[in-house]
Protein backbone atom coordinates (compact mmCIF):
# COMPACT_ATOMS: atom_id res chain seq x y z
CA UNK A 1 0.00 0.00 0.00
CA UNK A 2 2.82 2.48 1.02
CA UNK A 3 4.12 1.51 -2.24
CA UNK A 4 1.75 1.60 -4.12
CA UNK A 5 0.97 5.51 -2.56
CA UNK A 6 4.60 6.39 -3.36
CA UNK A 7 4.15 5.39 -6.83
CA UNK A 8 1.05 7.22 -7.33
CA UNK A 9 2.46 10.33 -5.97
CA UNK A 10 5.85 10.02 -7.93
CA UNK A 11 4.15 9.66 -11.14
CA UNK A 12 1.91 12.36 -10.42
CA UNK A 13 4.91 14.50 -9.91
CA UNK A 14 6.82 13.69 -12.81
CA UNK A 15 3.28 14.83 -15.31
CA UNK A 16 3.07 18.10 -13.02
CA UNK A 17 6.92 18.97 -13.37
CA UNK A 18 6.79 18.00 -17.69
CA UNK A 19 3.13 19.90 -17.92
CA UNK A 20 5.04 23.14 -16.29
CA UNK A 21 7.78 22.38 -18.23
CA UNK A 22 6.50 22.12 -21.36
CA UNK A 23 3.80 25.04 -20.61
CA UNK A 24 6.06 27.80 -19.31
CA UNK A 25 8.77 27.15 -22.12
CA UNK A 26 5.41 27.77 -24.52
CA UNK A 27 5.07 30.72 -22.84
CA UNK A 28 8.44 32.05 -22.47
CA UNK A 29 7.59 33.23 -26.56
CA UNK A 30 4.79 35.31 -25.66
CA UNK A 31 4.92 39.01 -26.49
CA UNK A 32 4.90 40.68 -22.62
CA UNK A 33 4.81 37.60 -20.71
CA UNK A 34 8.05 38.40 -18.78
CA UNK A 35 6.87 42.27 -18.20
CA UNK A 36 9.02 43.58 -21.31
CA UNK A 37 5.75 45.50 -22.75
CA UNK A 38 3.03 45.26 -20.13
CA UNK A 39 0.10 46.95 -20.75
CA UNK A 40 -3.49 46.45 -19.08
CA UNK A 41 -4.72 43.22 -21.33
CA UNK A 42 -1.89 41.41 -20.55
CA UNK A 43 -1.75 41.85 -16.88
CA UNK A 44 -5.51 41.24 -16.60
CA UNK A 45 -5.24 38.22 -18.67
CA UNK A 46 -2.25 37.02 -16.72
CA UNK A 47 -2.41 37.97 -13.38
CA UNK A 48 -6.21 37.18 -12.76
CA UNK A 49 -6.33 34.46 -14.86
CA UNK A 50 -4.11 32.67 -12.39
CA UNK A 51 -6.07 32.24 -9.57
CA UNK A 52 -9.95 32.32 -11.34
CA UNK A 53 -11.88 32.51 -14.81
CA UNK A 54 -11.01 36.24 -15.68
CA UNK A 55 -15.08 37.74 -15.76
CA UNK A 56 -15.93 40.27 -18.78
CA UNK A 57 -14.72 44.04 -19.06
CA UNK A 58 -18.33 44.54 -19.76
CA UNK A 59 -19.60 42.60 -16.41
CA UNK A 60 -19.57 45.96 -14.48
CA UNK A 61 -19.51 49.80 -14.89
CA UNK A 62 -17.11 51.69 -14.46
CA UNK A 63 -18.21 52.32 -10.94
CA UNK A 64 -18.39 49.35 -10.03
CA UNK A 65 -14.74 47.90 -11.56
CA UNK A 66 -13.54 51.03 -9.35
CA UNK A 67 -14.34 49.38 -6.36
CA UNK A 68 -13.78 45.59 -7.46
CA UNK A 69 -10.33 46.19 -8.76
CA UNK A 70 -9.32 48.24 -5.29
CA UNK A 71 -10.51 44.98 -3.44
CA UNK A 72 -8.63 42.85 -6.01
CA UNK A 73 -5.77 45.33 -5.62
CA UNK A 74 -5.28 43.88 -1.84
CA UNK A 75 -6.38 40.45 -2.65
CA UNK A 76 -4.20 39.75 -5.14
CA UNK A 77 -1.30 42.03 -3.87
CA UNK A 78 -1.06 43.94 -6.85
CA UNK A 79 1.34 46.75 -7.13
CA UNK A 80 0.04 50.06 -7.73
CA UNK A 81 0.85 49.98 -11.46
CA UNK A 82 -0.52 46.69 -12.00
CA UNK A 83 -3.60 47.93 -10.87
CA UNK A 84 -4.09 51.26 -12.64
CA UNK A 85 -3.42 49.54 -16.33
CA UNK A 86 -5.56 46.76 -15.57
CA UNK A 87 -8.33 49.28 -14.46
CA UNK A 88 -7.39 51.07 -17.25
CA UNK A 89 -7.87 48.03 -19.63
CA UNK A 90 -11.03 47.15 -17.58
CA UNK A 91 -12.80 50.54 -18.29
CA UNK A 92 -12.29 51.06 -21.77
CA UNK A 93 -13.40 47.73 -22.94
CA UNK A 94 -16.69 48.14 -20.73
CA UNK B 1 -45.24 70.52 -45.91
CA UNK B 2 -46.04 70.31 -42.08
CA UNK B 3 -42.78 67.40 -41.21
CA UNK B 4 -43.17 65.41 -37.83
CA UNK B 5 -40.08 64.54 -36.27
CA UNK B 6 -40.38 61.23 -34.68
CA UNK B 7 -40.04 61.68 -30.53
CA UNK B 8 -37.82 58.20 -30.53
CA UNK B 9 -35.64 60.25 -32.87
CA UNK B 10 -35.03 64.20 -30.87
CA UNK B 11 -34.90 62.32 -27.51
CA UNK B 12 -30.75 60.65 -28.35
CA UNK B 13 -30.21 64.30 -30.29
CA UNK B 14 -30.95 66.37 -27.01
CA UNK B 15 -29.45 64.06 -24.67
CA UNK B 16 -25.98 64.40 -26.97
CA UNK B 17 -26.75 68.09 -26.62
CA UNK B 18 -26.72 67.74 -22.83
CA UNK B 19 -23.77 65.60 -23.15
CA UNK B 20 -22.24 68.32 -25.23
CA UNK B 21 -22.61 70.87 -22.80
CA UNK B 22 -20.47 68.82 -20.21
CA UNK B 23 -22.83 66.31 -18.72
CA UNK B 24 -25.83 67.46 -16.55
CA UNK B 25 -26.40 70.97 -16.41
CA UNK B 26 -27.67 72.74 -13.30
CA UNK B 27 -31.11 72.63 -12.80
CA UNK B 28 -31.09 76.84 -12.92
CA UNK B 29 -29.96 76.45 -16.74
CA UNK B 30 -32.75 73.87 -17.77
CA UNK B 31 -35.22 75.99 -17.96
CA UNK B 32 -36.74 76.05 -21.37
CA UNK B 33 -36.08 79.71 -21.71
CA UNK B 34 -32.72 79.14 -21.08
CA UNK B 35 -31.14 75.65 -21.42
CA UNK B 36 -33.30 74.52 -24.86
CA UNK B 37 -34.95 77.63 -27.00
CA UNK B 38 -38.45 77.55 -28.21
CA UNK B 39 -39.28 75.53 -31.07
CA UNK B 40 -38.41 77.01 -34.65
CA UNK B 41 -41.25 79.35 -35.72
CA UNK B 42 -41.27 76.78 -38.99
CA UNK B 43 -41.56 74.08 -36.72
CA UNK B 44 -40.85 70.56 -36.89
CA UNK B 45 -42.83 69.46 -33.30
CA UNK B 46 -45.60 71.16 -32.29
CA UNK B 47 -45.47 73.08 -28.73
CA UNK B 48 -47.47 69.86 -27.24
CA UNK B 49 -45.13 67.66 -28.09
CA UNK B 50 -41.96 70.04 -27.27
CA UNK B 51 -43.21 69.89 -23.98
CA UNK B 52 -43.63 66.30 -23.58
CA UNK B 53 -40.16 66.13 -25.23
CA UNK B 54 -38.97 68.40 -21.77
CA UNK B 55 -40.67 66.45 -19.93
CA UNK B 56 -39.10 63.33 -20.81
CA UNK B 57 -35.46 64.93 -21.21
CA UNK B 58 -35.99 66.41 -17.69
CA UNK B 59 -36.99 62.64 -16.23
CA UNK B 60 -33.83 61.17 -18.11
CA UNK B 61 -31.79 63.67 -16.21
CA UNK B 62 -33.04 62.81 -12.62
CA UNK B 63 -32.76 58.84 -13.48
CA UNK B 64 -29.21 59.38 -14.88
CA UNK B 65 -28.31 61.78 -11.72
CA UNK B 66 -29.38 59.13 -9.45
CA UNK B 67 -27.02 56.37 -10.85
CA UNK B 68 -24.12 58.67 -10.53
CA UNK B 69 -21.95 57.63 -7.69
CA UNK B 70 -21.18 59.38 -4.79
CA UNK B 71 -17.53 59.55 -3.02
CA UNK B 72 -18.54 56.23 -1.59
CA UNK B 73 -18.39 53.26 -3.86
CA UNK B 74 -20.67 50.09 -3.64
CA UNK B 75 -19.97 46.66 -5.09
CA UNK B 76 -21.88 43.88 -4.17
CA UNK B 77 -20.25 40.78 -4.91
CA UNK B 78 -19.71 36.82 -3.66
CA UNK B 79 -21.23 33.40 -4.73
CA UNK B 80 -23.72 30.55 -4.42
CA UNK B 81 -23.15 27.44 -4.74
CA UNK B 82 -25.87 24.59 -4.67
CA UNK B 83 -24.82 20.41 -4.13
CA UNK B 84 -25.00 16.93 -3.10
CA UNK B 85 -22.73 14.69 -1.51
CA UNK B 86 -23.51 11.22 -1.30
CA UNK B 87 -20.87 9.15 0.78
CA UNK B 88 -20.62 5.26 1.09
CA UNK B 89 -20.68 3.79 4.88
CA UNK B 90 -22.92 5.79 6.32
CA UNK B 91 -21.03 8.97 5.96
CA UNK B 92 -22.91 12.19 4.42
CA UNK B 93 -25.78 12.43 2.09
CA UNK B 94 -27.31 15.37 1.70
CA UNK B 95 -28.28 18.36 -0.60
CA UNK B 96 -26.89 21.72 0.40
CA UNK B 97 -26.98 25.36 -0.51
CA UNK B 98 -24.90 28.12 0.73
CA UNK B 99 -24.81 31.89 -0.03
CA UNK B 100 -21.70 34.13 0.31
CA UNK B 101 -22.58 38.03 -0.10
CA UNK B 102 -19.35 40.27 -0.19
CA UNK B 103 -20.00 43.64 0.33
CA UNK B 104 -17.45 46.19 -1.17
CA UNK B 105 -17.04 49.70 -0.01
CA UNK B 106 -14.60 52.49 -1.82
CA UNK B 107 -14.78 54.58 0.81
CA UNK B 108 -11.85 56.95 -0.87
CA UNK B 109 -8.85 55.87 -3.15
CA UNK B 110 -7.38 54.58 -0.26
CA UNK B 111 -9.65 52.84 1.79
CA UNK B 112 -11.73 49.59 0.97
CA UNK B 113 -13.95 47.85 3.62
CA UNK B 114 -14.59 44.64 3.19
CA UNK B 115 -17.36 42.70 4.56
CA UNK B 116 -18.46 39.08 3.89
CA UNK B 117 -21.23 36.94 5.28
CA UNK B 118 -21.93 32.86 5.03
CA UNK B 119 -25.16 31.58 4.98
CA UNK B 120 -25.40 27.49 5.35
CA UNK B 121 -28.00 25.54 5.47
CA UNK B 122 -27.18 23.79 9.07
CA UNK B 123 -29.40 21.02 10.35
CA UNK B 124 -32.77 22.56 10.41
CA UNK B 125 -31.65 25.96 10.70
CA UNK B 126 -29.50 28.64 8.58
CA UNK B 127 -26.25 28.87 9.74
CA UNK B 128 -24.47 32.35 9.85
CA UNK B 129 -21.25 33.46 9.53
CA UNK B 130 -19.37 36.33 9.45
CA UNK B 131 -16.32 35.52 7.12
CA UNK B 132 -14.66 38.43 6.56
CA UNK B 133 -14.89 42.61 8.43
CA UNK B 134 -11.79 44.40 7.45
CA UNK B 135 -10.85 48.07 6.61
CA UNK B 136 -7.49 48.29 4.24
CA UNK B 137 -5.94 51.59 3.77
CA UNK B 138 -3.26 51.60 0.99
CA UNK B 139 -0.26 53.33 2.26
CA UNK B 140 1.72 53.63 -1.24
CA UNK B 141 2.17 51.73 -4.23
CA UNK B 142 3.63 48.57 -2.51
CA UNK B 143 2.37 48.78 1.62
CA UNK B 144 -1.21 48.04 2.38
CA UNK B 145 -2.32 48.05 5.79
CA UNK B 146 -5.06 45.87 6.73
CA UNK B 147 -7.43 45.09 10.23
CA UNK B 148 -10.28 43.47 11.31
CA UNK B 149 -11.53 39.81 10.12
CA UNK B 150 -9.39 38.91 6.96
CA UNK B 151 -9.34 35.60 5.38
CA UNK B 152 -5.45 33.89 6.75
CA UNK B 153 -2.42 35.11 4.73
CA UNK B 154 -0.43 32.09 4.85
CA UNK B 155 -2.92 29.92 3.45
CA UNK B 156 -2.94 30.11 -0.26
CA UNK B 157 -5.80 28.17 -0.41
CA UNK B 158 -7.93 29.81 1.49
CA UNK B 159 -7.55 33.23 0.34
CA UNK B 160 -7.47 32.36 -3.34
CA UNK B 161 -9.31 29.69 -4.12
CA UNK B 162 -11.90 28.24 -1.74
CA UNK B 163 -14.84 30.02 -3.48
CA UNK B 164 -17.21 27.91 -4.76
CA UNK B 165 -17.00 29.62 -8.54
CA UNK B 166 -13.01 29.74 -8.18
CA UNK B 167 -12.45 25.90 -6.45
CA UNK B 168 -12.27 23.11 -8.90
CA UNK B 169 -14.06 20.66 -7.53
CA UNK B 170 -17.26 20.30 -5.31
CA UNK B 171 -15.32 19.68 -2.07
CA UNK B 172 -12.06 21.23 -0.61
CA UNK B 173 -9.28 19.32 -0.09
CA UNK B 174 -8.00 18.38 3.43
CA UNK B 175 -5.54 19.81 5.35
CA UNK B 176 -5.17 23.35 3.91
CA UNK B 177 -9.48 24.08 4.85
CA UNK B 178 -11.37 23.38 7.71
CA UNK B 179 -7.78 21.27 8.35
CA UNK B 180 -4.83 22.41 9.76
CA UNK B 181 -4.88 25.90 9.33
CA UNK B 182 -7.31 28.94 10.28
CA UNK B 183 -9.52 30.31 7.80
CA UNK B 184 -9.38 33.72 9.29
CA UNK B 185 -7.36 36.07 11.28
CA UNK B 186 -9.01 38.48 13.84
CA UNK B 187 -5.97 40.93 13.53
CA UNK B 188 -3.62 42.95 11.62
CA UNK B 189 -1.94 42.49 8.24
CA UNK B 190 0.88 44.61 6.10
CA UNK B 191 0.58 43.16 2.34
CA UNK B 192 1.48 44.33 -0.93
CA UNK B 193 3.44 42.95 -4.02
CA UNK B 194 7.30 44.61 -5.46
CA UNK B 195 8.38 44.23 -9.27
CA UNK B 196 11.88 42.93 -8.93
CA UNK B 197 12.94 42.92 -12.55
CA UNK B 198 10.52 40.95 -14.76
CA UNK B 199 9.62 38.75 -11.57
CA UNK B 200 7.36 39.68 -8.69
CA UNK B 201 7.51 39.34 -4.87
CA UNK B 202 4.27 39.54 -2.73
CA UNK B 203 4.19 39.61 0.83
CA UNK B 204 2.08 39.69 3.63
CA UNK B 205 2.97 40.00 7.58
CA UNK B 206 0.32 39.48 10.37
CA UNK B 207 -0.40 39.44 14.07
CA UNK B 208 -3.94 38.43 15.21
CA UNK B 209 -5.60 36.37 18.10
CA UNK B 210 -4.02 32.77 18.60
CA UNK B 211 -6.07 29.35 18.33
CA UNK B 212 -6.87 27.71 21.43
CA UNK B 213 -5.56 24.61 21.85
CA UNK B 214 -8.52 21.44 22.53
CA UNK B 215 -7.52 19.88 26.04
CA UNK B 216 -11.12 18.19 26.39
CA UNK B 217 -10.45 14.33 26.04
CA UNK B 218 -14.05 14.14 24.68
CA UNK B 219 -13.01 16.65 22.01
CA UNK B 220 -10.46 15.26 19.69
CA UNK B 221 -7.43 16.67 22.11
CA UNK B 222 -4.55 18.15 20.61
CA UNK B 223 -6.14 20.18 17.67
CA UNK B 224 -6.60 23.69 17.65
CA UNK B 225 -10.25 25.12 17.82
CA UNK B 226 -9.59 28.07 14.98
CA UNK B 227 -12.96 30.14 16.41
CA UNK B 228 -11.48 31.35 19.05
CA UNK B 229 -12.49 35.31 18.60
CA UNK B 230 -12.55 36.21 22.28
CA UNK B 231 -9.28 35.51 22.74
CA UNK B 232 -9.90 34.45 26.44
CA UNK B 233 -6.32 33.41 27.13
CA UNK B 234 -5.15 36.23 25.92
CA UNK B 235 -2.26 34.67 23.24
CA UNK B 236 -1.32 36.35 19.68
CA UNK B 237 -0.34 34.27 16.73
CA UNK B 238 2.51 35.89 14.35
CA UNK B 239 3.00 34.90 10.65
CA UNK B 240 3.13 35.77 7.28
CA UNK B 241 3.46 34.55 3.89
CA UNK B 242 5.85 35.23 0.39
CA UNK B 243 5.01 34.86 -2.88
CA UNK B 244 7.23 34.79 -5.59
CA UNK B 245 6.35 35.32 -9.02
CA UNK B 246 8.51 34.22 -12.09
CA UNK B 247 6.16 34.76 -14.59
CA UNK B 248 2.61 36.76 -13.92
CA UNK B 249 1.01 33.30 -14.43
CA UNK B 250 2.88 31.18 -11.81
CA UNK B 251 2.76 31.64 -7.70
CA UNK B 252 5.22 30.10 -5.38
CA UNK B 253 4.89 30.68 -1.98
CA UNK B 254 5.78 30.05 1.68
CA UNK B 255 3.55 31.04 4.74
CA UNK B 256 4.18 30.63 8.38
CA UNK B 257 2.42 31.21 11.73
CA UNK B 258 3.99 30.82 15.48
CA UNK B 259 2.41 31.52 18.99
CA UNK B 260 1.95 30.48 22.25
CA UNK B 261 -1.45 28.35 22.10
CA UNK B 262 -1.79 27.21 25.51
CA UNK B 263 -4.75 27.88 28.08
CA UNK B 264 -5.41 29.93 30.79
CA UNK B 265 -2.19 29.39 33.65
CA UNK B 266 -0.90 26.50 31.63
CA UNK B 267 3.00 26.26 30.72
CA UNK B 268 3.73 27.63 27.26
CA UNK B 269 2.59 25.65 24.09
CA UNK B 270 4.05 26.15 21.08
CA UNK B 271 2.33 26.10 17.90
CA UNK B 272 4.23 26.73 14.34
CA UNK B 273 2.66 25.74 11.37
CA UNK B 274 4.20 26.07 7.88
CA UNK B 275 2.75 26.00 4.43
CA UNK B 276 4.63 25.52 0.93
CA UNK B 277 2.06 26.42 -1.76
CA UNK B 278 2.19 26.24 -6.05
CA UNK B 279 -0.32 27.99 -7.93
CA UNK B 280 -0.28 28.30 -11.83
CA UNK B 281 -2.11 28.59 -15.52
CA UNK B 282 -0.84 27.62 -18.85
CA UNK B 283 -2.50 28.88 -21.64
CA UNK B 284 -0.63 27.09 -24.05
CA UNK B 285 -1.64 26.47 -27.92
CA UNK B 286 1.43 23.68 -27.34
CA UNK B 287 -1.00 22.14 -24.94
CA UNK B 288 -4.26 23.25 -26.66
CA UNK B 289 -5.66 24.77 -23.96
CA UNK B 290 -5.36 25.45 -20.42
CA UNK B 291 -4.12 24.12 -17.29
CA UNK B 292 -4.40 25.16 -14.14
CA UNK B 293 -2.00 23.39 -11.42
CA UNK B 294 -2.36 24.30 -7.51
CA UNK B 295 -0.55 22.56 -4.68
CA UNK B 296 0.12 23.12 -1.06
CA UNK B 297 1.83 21.30 1.96
CA UNK B 298 1.13 21.81 5.14
CA UNK B 299 3.09 21.08 8.55
CA UNK B 300 1.34 21.32 12.06
CA UNK B 301 4.17 21.16 15.12
CA UNK B 302 2.46 21.37 18.48
CA UNK B 303 4.57 21.41 21.86
CA UNK B 304 3.93 19.26 24.35
CA UNK B 305 0.92 19.49 26.83
CA UNK B 306 -0.61 17.01 29.67
CA UNK B 307 -4.18 15.90 28.10
CA UNK B 308 -4.21 13.07 30.58
CA UNK B 309 -4.01 11.14 27.71
CA UNK B 310 -1.00 8.89 26.82
CA UNK B 311 1.71 11.36 25.82
CA UNK B 312 1.91 11.59 21.92
CA UNK B 313 4.31 14.00 19.28
CA UNK B 314 1.95 16.62 18.23
CA UNK B 315 2.54 16.50 14.52
CA UNK B 316 -0.04 17.01 11.34
CA UNK B 317 0.73 17.03 7.79
CA UNK B 318 -1.23 17.29 4.53
CA UNK B 319 -1.98 18.86 1.61
CA UNK B 320 -2.80 18.12 -1.83
CA UNK B 321 -2.11 18.78 -5.76
CA UNK B 322 -4.66 19.53 -8.27
CA UNK B 323 -4.42 19.55 -11.64
CA UNK B 324 -7.47 20.92 -14.27
CA UNK B 325 -7.31 20.88 -18.10
CA UNK B 326 -9.47 23.02 -20.83
CA UNK B 327 -9.68 21.99 -24.31
CA UNK B 328 -9.94 25.65 -25.31
CA UNK B 329 -7.74 25.84 -28.20
CA UNK B 330 -8.98 22.85 -30.07
CA UNK B 331 -11.05 24.71 -32.61
CA UNK B 332 -14.46 23.12 -30.84
CA UNK B 333 -16.09 25.85 -28.69
CA UNK B 334 -18.42 23.72 -27.17
CA UNK B 335 -15.16 21.59 -26.04
CA UNK B 336 -13.51 24.01 -24.32
CA UNK B 337 -16.43 24.41 -22.28
CA UNK B 338 -15.51 21.41 -20.26
CA UNK B 339 -12.89 20.63 -17.74
CA UNK B 340 -11.52 17.62 -16.22
CA UNK B 341 -10.09 17.86 -12.83
CA UNK B 342 -8.11 15.17 -10.86
CA UNK B 343 -7.20 15.78 -7.21
CA UNK B 344 -5.07 13.88 -4.79
CA UNK B 345 -5.07 15.24 -1.08
CA UNK B 346 -4.15 13.87 2.23
CA UNK B 347 -4.32 14.56 5.84
CA UNK B 348 -1.76 12.51 8.36
CA UNK B 349 -2.21 12.37 12.27
CA UNK B 350 -2.30 8.97 12.85
CA UNK B 351 0.06 9.46 15.50
CA UNK B 352 -2.47 11.79 17.47
CA UNK B 353 -5.85 10.77 19.64
CA UNK B 354 -7.10 11.71 16.35
CA UNK B 355 -5.92 8.43 15.11
CA UNK B 356 -6.17 8.82 11.21
CA UNK B 357 -4.29 9.23 8.08
CA UNK B 358 -6.75 9.75 4.81
CA UNK B 359 -5.97 10.35 1.60
CA UNK B 360 -8.39 11.10 -1.51
CA UNK B 361 -8.43 10.52 -5.05
CA UNK B 362 -10.94 12.66 -6.84
CA UNK B 363 -11.88 12.91 -10.67
CA UNK B 364 -13.74 15.21 -11.39
CA UNK B 365 -15.70 16.66 -14.87
CA UNK B 366 -16.76 20.71 -14.79
CA UNK B 367 -19.11 21.85 -17.51
CA UNK B 368 -18.55 25.95 -17.58
CA UNK B 369 -21.87 27.88 -18.36
CA UNK B 370 -19.99 31.06 -18.26
CA UNK B 371 -16.70 32.37 -16.77
CA UNK B 372 -18.32 32.43 -13.45
CA UNK B 373 -20.61 29.75 -13.65
CA UNK B 374 -19.70 25.97 -13.00
CA UNK B 375 -21.68 22.71 -12.69
CA UNK B 376 -18.95 19.91 -11.04
CA UNK B 377 -19.27 16.66 -10.89
CA UNK B 378 -16.73 14.24 -9.02
CA UNK B 379 -16.28 10.77 -7.69
CA UNK B 380 -14.04 10.98 -5.00
CA UNK B 381 -11.66 7.61 -3.89
CA UNK B 382 -11.00 7.46 -0.36
CA UNK B 383 -8.69 6.08 2.10
CA UNK B 384 -8.65 6.38 5.97
CA UNK B 385 -5.69 4.60 7.69
CA UNK B 386 -7.26 3.82 11.39
CA UNK B 387 -10.93 4.85 10.41
CA UNK B 388 -13.93 4.38 7.84
CA UNK B 389 -12.95 4.85 4.21
CA UNK B 390 -15.99 7.56 2.36
CA UNK B 391 -16.05 6.83 -1.21
CA UNK B 392 -18.16 9.88 -2.27
CA UNK B 393 -20.25 11.38 -5.12
CA UNK B 394 -20.14 14.79 -5.42
CA UNK B 395 -22.29 17.38 -7.25
CA UNK B 396 -22.17 20.74 -7.29
CA UNK B 397 -23.79 23.98 -9.29
CA UNK B 398 -21.37 27.39 -8.51
CA UNK B 399 -21.89 30.84 -9.69
CA UNK B 400 -19.89 34.12 -8.67
CA UNK B 401 -21.09 37.29 -8.95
Amino acid sequence: MQIKNVLIQSSLAAVVVALVGVGYASMAGTPGTADANPDGEKIWAQTCNRCHNVRSPNTYTDAQWDVALMHMRVRANLTAEQYRLILDYLKTHN
Amino acid sequence: MNMKVPLAAIVPVCLTLCGAQGGLPARAADSPETAMSAPPPTGFVTRAEFDELRAEVDATKATARATLPGTSEFNLAGYGSAGLVYQENEGDRLFYATFNPLFLWKLSDRLLFEGELEFELEGDETDTALEQAHLAYLLDDYVTADAGKFLNPMDAFVERFHMAWVNHLPDKPLAVYDGLLPESIVGAQLRGGVPVGPAQVTYAVFAGNAPALVTDTNADPGTLSFDNFSNPDGHFVYGGHIGFLPVPALEVGYGLMAGNVAPSGGDDVSALMQSVDFNGVLDSTVLSGMVRLNAQWVWSRLGTFNYGVDAFDNNRDGGYAQIAYRPTKWGIPALGKFEPVYRYDVLEQKDTPTGTNERRNTVGLNYWLTAMTVVKAAYQLDSTDGGVDHNAVLVQFATGF
